[in-house]
């Protein structure tokens, strides 16, 4: 496995699992994974296609395209892509968020973990743009990119039952935003007033997978 | 607007309105949705006349009522309830008229989970990226996002109907309590453990209480990956039954997260994917493996034998 050729195996009876297998974050394999995806979906032969951090899944009707016909074609888009110089440059989103207290109820314990005042954990955080990777697993869920390492903290054992929408939280090196109210795992360090999902907005999802992000403390 | 077709008198245990769902949009975390039984359902839109994907009425477990307000043919189809029409038995799989004023009551679901009640010209319903599909999570499409209850009123869409039609013998899916749902090894099947590995395809589990649209928590043979695997979330299908440390798995149904970051053990083949959608609590699930070789020639056959009979269906 590397850059040019990522394993390309089979997910079930009708998808495809694209693997580049980067360990942590690789900012350098995150662009081709969001490259293929635009021209997977430029293409329209899959249902779903479907980026993640280090992998794609493409799905397909099995009665349409067969499992051999499926991974040609992605072999044949991850050649062209490799070629051509495609730059995944997605617009910059600002995200007003108040970092503390009710909105961050896990900020003072991460700050007292890392020996570090809660002004310097918030600092940290907003301190670098991030690149949207991946969206769900609700609507409107946002995964980002890698956060600075002194940030990254494990889930919590027992995820909490409810996280409100618009939560921003860590878990080890990602850091996301909640879409929705759910119930949720991560560390909870702060909460934006957007909504990250909104169905009754013409554009009802405000960030999408290649887009970059920039916190702004409220 | 028009008068009122249907006056709901008690929604039941979750009844929703669903359609073939909305695929394509995993990426931005919407689910499909849709009928969790895509069969059932197009059964039930094709006794009445309509197009197999018309909006319909999704009941899980039972208790709905239903007034209806004009004279209308129905049908339903999917989980072995008992039905009745003003307390006079009704067949499921057939199309069956009903008078303004009747009542239809289901009971609770003797064997599968979910029935589907097709009217004549489909129900009016929000839409939502090409679909009514309700997602209960996000409050989208359906009836104001949500499942039905006492007091709604649901209106006909006057889709086009072809008239009542029947179902040959034999074709009614049968449906037990025991689901045998075939299944290729999923992405991460070799970072089980061997034992894990083992049980997965020979062993059956029990769905527990935790089972609606999104998933199916399972009970069994506890599945464990190999030492401490740690993985990325990463995307996720319906089907795909995942695997966490605590070693009680999760099959991924319908309205299931478009990522997730546990291992996924197996993956459901598309032409038994329907059948994921009468998966009740208490019953017994086993996986039986699927070569990759053999998946393509069941859906064919599986898709010939029901295009047949329904138009432009297809598992």
């Amino acid at each position: 496995m590397n850059d040019l050729h990522p394993d390309i195996r089979a997910y079930g009876d009708h998808a495809v699992l694209v693997e580049w297998g980067a360990d942590g974050f690789d900012a350098d394999i995150s662009d081709r994974v969001h490259a293929l995806a635009a021209r997977l979906r430029k293409k329209k032969a899959f249902i779903e296609v479907m980026p993640g951090y280090d992998s794609l899944v493409a799905s397909f009707d099995g009665a349409q395209m067969n499992a051999a016909s499926a991974r040609r074609r992605i072999k044949d888009a991850i050649v062209r892509e490799a070629r051509s110089e495609t730059a995944v440059d997605g617009r910059l989103v600002e995200i007003p968020v108040s970092y503390g207290g009710a909105d961050g109820p896990d900020l003072y314990a991460m700050a007292d973990r890392i020996g570090k005042s809660p002004e310097a954990v918030l600092a940290l955080h907003t301190g670098r743009d991030y690149r949207v990777c991946m969206m769900g697993f609700i609507p409107g869920f946002a995964f980002l990119s890698d956060v600075d390492p002194l940030l990254q903290h494990p889930r919590h054992a027992t995820p909490r039952a409810v996280v409100p929408a618009g939560s921003v939280g860590i878990a080890n090196w990602q850091t996301g935003i909640y879409g929705l109210e759910s119930p949720g795992g991560w560390q909870i360090i702060g909460r934006t007033d957007v909504a990250m999902f909104d169905a009754d907005r013409d554009r009802p999802f405000y960030v999408e997978a290649g887009d970059r992000i920039r916190f702004v403390a409220q | 607007m028009s008068a009122p077709l249907i006056t709901v008198l008690n929604g039941g245990t979750q009844t929703t309105v669903q359609d073939s769902g909305r695929p394509g949009y995993r990426h931005l975390g919407i689910p499909r949705s849709g009928a969790a039984d895509r069969l059932s359902f197009a059964i039930a839109n094709h006794l009445v006349g309509n197009e197999w994907a018309t909006p319909a009425l999704e009941c899980a477990l039972g208790g709905l009522h239903l007034r209806f307000e004009r004279k209308t043919l129905i049908a339903i189809s999917g989980a072995q309830m008992w039905a009745q029409v003003q307390g006079m038995n009704v067949d499921t799989n057939r199309a069956v008229e009903v008078e303004a004023g009747d009542i239809l009551t289901l009971s609770y679901a003797r064997a599968g989970c979910r029935s589907y009640i097709a009217v004549a010209g489909g129900l009016q319903a929000t839409e939502f990226l090409e679909s009514v599909s309700t997602y209960l999570p996000a409050s989208l499409g359906g009836i104001e996002g949500r499942a039905l209850k006492a007091g709604d009123t649901l209106y006909s869409l006057n889709a086009v109907s072809q008239g009542a039609r029947t179902l040959p013998t034999g074709y009614a899916p049968h449906l037990s309590g025991h689901a045998v749902l075939r299944a290729s090894s999923g992405p991460e099947f070799d970072l089980l453990s061997a034992e894990s590995r083992r049980y997965l395809f020979t062993t059956p589990f029990i769905a527990t209480p935790a089972t609606d649209r999104m998933g199916s928590r399972l009970r069994g043979d506890r599945i464990a990956t190999d030492k401490s695997f740690a993985m990325t979330s990463s995307p996720l299908l319906p089907g795909t039954l995942q695997c966490p440390p605590d070693g009680r798995p999760i099959l991924a149904l319908a309205d299931g997260h478009c990522t997730g970051g546990y291992a996924r053990g197996l993956h459901v083949i598309q032409a038994d994917q329907w059948l994921l959608g009468q998966i009740a609590p208490g019953m017994k699930i086993s996986f039986r493996r699927c070569f990759d070789a053999e998946a393509p020639d069941i859906l064919q056959t599986r898709n010939a034998v029901w295009s047949t009979l329904i138009p432009d269906f297809s598992f």
